[in-house]
């Protein structure tokens, strides 16, 4: 079967990008939720003390209150009392709200499972231990490849977060906002693959 | 920092009321699904077709990218949706570019292709999604230890 001509991507991925924000309320980022995952277990302890700290938000301005009145006398605290705000109306209504761990987990899976429906569908679906003949061919085939994934994707993971955002963050969700951090970090990877590919392909 | 990049963020901050959980979860679905099986139409996670784009020999994927970027454009200034906080400007940005370009250069991995090339059936892109693991993990310390980048506090 055939790729999508380019027009059909173009929408596709261009909706994803729109409908995501509208119905999630973030920008879209893949390598925000890899990193997470990645991060599971300081996450959830997050998570954890996030809900503690919303579900005993009274206990916990109070015990403010008390530690300040302890270290500055009573009456100074009486007119930060009456300008305390109202309880919160859940966890995430003060700050900025974050996606939930587990549904960081579920975009990721879900990623899998689309890619493995389609393959299958279009027949493209193949057991291998290879990365194909292109990659052997342009990049390194035989025990070398192991090594050369590992360190391609360990260059992924330490430049996405220092860039703060992947093809997606930055390139479709920040570029199409024009955000000027989104424009430059995409012109800079995308330039870089270029230049990077191009040697392998011409001169490797 | 420029004052619209301010304004971005503050707005991102001062967000509305977050959504229900379940319509979260419903939409994070629908998008993954829909995100894998656009990336395996389009054939983003075809080794062959990625160095094509990136060597300038075939511009039906840059087109793609470019695409997207426009049709999500459109929609947003049609829609008039408010920019989500975005990353700060900082030190850190174009290396961390470099390094990313580089990497996904060689390996294909952006980083959801892996996923896709697993989903394809290429069983190596685990070792690429370890990969990933290992450098988020690694950067995480090393910002908090050595660079100290500050990405804003609502980039996630």
């Amino acid at each position: 079967m055939e790729y999508w001509d380019w027009w059909i991507g173009a929408l596709a991925l261009g909706l994803i990008t729109f409908l995501y924000h509208v119905l999630v309320g973030r920008r879209f980022g893949v390598s925000s939720a890899w990193e997470r995952v990645v991060h599971w277990k300081v996450e959830r302890e997050a998570e954890r003390i996030d809900r503690d700290v919303a579900a005993n938000a009274d206990a916990f301005a109070a015990a403010l209150m008390a530690e300040t009145a302890a270290e500055f006398g009573e009456e100074d605290t009486g007119g930060v009392a009456v300008a305390a705000p109202p309880s919160p109306g859940g966890p995430a209504a003060s700050g900025p709200t974050r996606l939930p761990m587990s549904a960081c987990l579920l975009l990721l899976v879900s990623i899998l499972v689309g890619a493995f429906v389609v393959a299958l569908i279009n027949g493209r679906f193949e057991v291998r231990g290879d990365m194909g003949t292109a990659f052997t061919d342009i990049v390194v085939g035989g025990p070398l490849m192991w090594p050369v994934l590992f360190v391609g994707g360990v260059m992924v993971g330490i430049g996405t977060r220092m860039a703060g955002g992947c093809s997606s963050g930055h390139g479709m969700s920040g570029c199409s906002r024009l955000q000027p951090v989104s424009l430059l970090a995409t012109s800079v990877f995308f330039g870089t693959a270029v230049a990077v590919s191009s040697l392998l392909y011409w001169v490797i | 920092m420029s004052t619209t990049e301010l304004d971005q963020t503050n707005a991102g901050a001062a967000a509305p009321a977050p959504h229900s959980s379940a319509r979260v979860h419903l939409s994070v679905a629908a998008a993954g699904l829909a995100l894998g099986a656009s990336l395996g139409m389009i054939g983003f996670g075809d080794f062959a077709e990625l160095n094509a784009m990136f060597t300038l020999r075939d511009f039906r994927m840059l087109l793609t990218f470019m695409g997207a970027v426009g049709v999500a454009g459109i929609l947003f200034l049609v829609f008039r949706q408010k920019a989500p906080a975005s990353v700060r400007i900082h030190k850190g940005i174009v290396p961390g570019a470099v390094l990313f370009g580089t990497g996904w250069a060689i390996s294909g991995g952006c980083p959801s292709i892996p996923i896709v090339q697993l989903g394809t059936g290429y069983l190596p892109a685990i070792v690429t999604m370890t990969g990933i693991a290992v450098g988020m993990k690694a950067y995480r310390k090393l910002n908090a230890r050595v660079f100290h980048f500050d990405a804003g506090a609502c980039n996630v």
